[in-house]
């Protein structure tokens, strides 16, 4: 009896800890455009007769110590809080040893190699949910030096700056430009963390805050003016969006025949069984609802926080 | 007979007198516990300290100094907790409180009138900073007195973190 007991126990426990915790966002420090611009770290492009500029975290991170500095900071401070960063030096270096992996791999049976598609080529690349996005300049007037520091915390999905912190240090006669660094992440990390905590607490409160995108395949016998349950297929989506989100939340931005994009989108954290609950897992059960109605589908997921519905077929 | 009786009326001058300081002095503790209680005390920050630390001035009131100095420690904890602090020189940052629930001491009486009793557990988070010379001013009836402390703000956190007060960063995921 004692042992059904202890095994009840550790099988409850297991779940509610399983069920309980929504999923977690990634976090990683990357230095701004503007800064690696500013200090030649980019990569430059003719796009149809337009400059276009790209910074080069690679070279930046292999050639600046200041870089590698801030990031070590901060990474390391976020650890201490209990919410470790994913390291930009380490994801640049594994994607490039995965791709140089896929290009020699081969099956034992066939030797065909690996399939992959222009979009999965495009999803290559390094990412995470939250990106901490830092810039600074150092400010000299005669002999004394100063550092404005600026840390932005930008959610990858919703474009929305979610936490944030900036300033000036104090001028200093003595101190080294790393030293300076060193104090202004000292100095800005703990409001940073008090406005990502905010953002954290406000999504428990009212839901992860996605975009979910409707298209269509150019030979779909479906677009969102067509009739599905008496009613158009555009207004049939935005009744399922009402009746899913936390308190009825979401913004139509644009409808055309074609697409339809649902901004401000609050997802719950968690679905009907409990289970945490991502993007992907919010727009398949919209997709099923629609594969009910007899409108074929496919999904089509960025991250945590943005899915596209494609009507029309896989 | 008369040596004792003189000898027993110093002693019960000597024990009034004793007891009269004692209470008086309990009672200025008193209303220092309960001038923190009510946010009587000022804090500014005077420096960026070392990683996971706060030195910051906190400005203390009672009508006797020894008090005020005393009452510091405690006030710059609490100060850090509930009321955080504008910036200002010395490449200072506002400093937002660790807990933006305005009702948390209520909620959780029991817990920081344990955590803020006299030499109680949130000693264990500040200590005085530099030379710790008070700064003294005197206010009408009473002082005004300036101190110095480092409060280690991690270490305050992760302890009230530990304890179910405040929310950590990954909490609930």
């Amino acid at each position: 009896m004692k042992k059904i007991l202890l095994v009840c126990s550790i099988a409850l426990t297991a779940i509610s800890t399983t069920f309980g915790q929504a999923k977690k966002p990634t976090i990683m420090v990357v230095p701004s455009d503007n800064w690696c611009i500013k200090n030649g770290y980019f990569m430059e492009f003719d796009n149809q007769g337009t400059k276009i500029k790209i910074p080069d975290y690679k070279k930046a991170l292999q050639e600046d110590s200041d870089v590698l500095l801030v990031i070590s900071a901060i990474n390391n401070m976020m650890t201490e809080r209990g919410f470790p960063l994913k390291n930009l030096e380490s994801v640049l270096k594994t994607l490039e040893s995965n791709a140089a992996e896929d290009n020699v791999m081969t099956s034992k049976d066939s030797g065909s190699d690996i399939e992959e598609t222009p979009m999965d080529k495009l999803k290559k690349v390094a990412k995470a949910d939250i990106i901490m996005q830092l810039t600074w300049t150092v400010n000299t007037t005669g002999p004394k030096k100063s550092v404005t520091f600026i840390l932005q915390g930008l959610d990858a999905y919703t474009d929305k700056q979610i936490a944030g912190a900036q300033g000036t240090g104090a001028p200093s006669f003595t101190a080294e430009t790393p030293v300076l660094l060193q104090e202004a992440v000292t100095a800005h990390i703990d409001n940073f963390n008090a406005s990502l905590q905010t953002h954290f607490e406000d999504m428990f409160e009212n839901g992860r805050e996605v975009i979910v995108k409707i298209q269509k395949w150019s030979d779909s016998e479906f677009d969102l003016e067509s009739e599905v349950n008496g009613d158009e297929l555009s207004y049939v989506i935005e009744d399922w969006m009402a009746a899913n989100t936390v308190k009825n939340r979401f913004s139509v931005l644009d409808v055309t025949e074609n697409m339809m994009t649902f901004e401000q989108v609050r997802m719950p954290l968690h679905n009907a069984q409990g289970r945490a609950l991502d993007t992907r897992g919010f727009a398949r059960e919209l997709s099923k609802y629609l594969a009910d109605l007899g409108v074929p589908n496919k999904v089509v997921v960025k991250g945590l926080g943005r899915a596209t519905i494609i009507l029309g077929g896989k | 007979m008369k040596t004792i009786m003189k000898q027993i009326s110093l002693f019960s001058t000597l024990m009034m007198f004793f007891v009269l300081t004692s209470t008086a002095q309990i009672n200025k503790q008193k209303k220092a516990n309960k001038d923190t209680e009510n946010w009587r005390y000022e804090i500014e920050c005077v420096g960026i300290g070392k990683p996971g630390t706060k030195v910051i001035k906190v400005w203390s009131y009672s009508k006797k100094a020894t008090i005020a100095i005393n009452q510091a420690k405690k006030n710059a904890v609490h100060g850090i907790i509930f009321q955080g602090y504008a910036g200002g020189a010395q490449g200072c940052t506002n400093q937002k409180p660790l807990t933006n629930d305005p009702a948390l001491e209520q909620q959780k009486a029991d817990f920081f009138e344990e955590f803020f009793k006299d030499n109680g557990k949130y000693m264990k988070f500040v200590s005085t900073s530099g030379d710790g010379t008070p700064t003294t001013m005197k206010v009408g009836k009473e002082y005004k007195i300036g101190v110095v402390v480092t409060v280690m703000v991690d270490l305050l956190r992760k302890d009230l973190e530990d304890a179910g007060i405040v929310k950590g960063l990954s909490s609930g995921f």
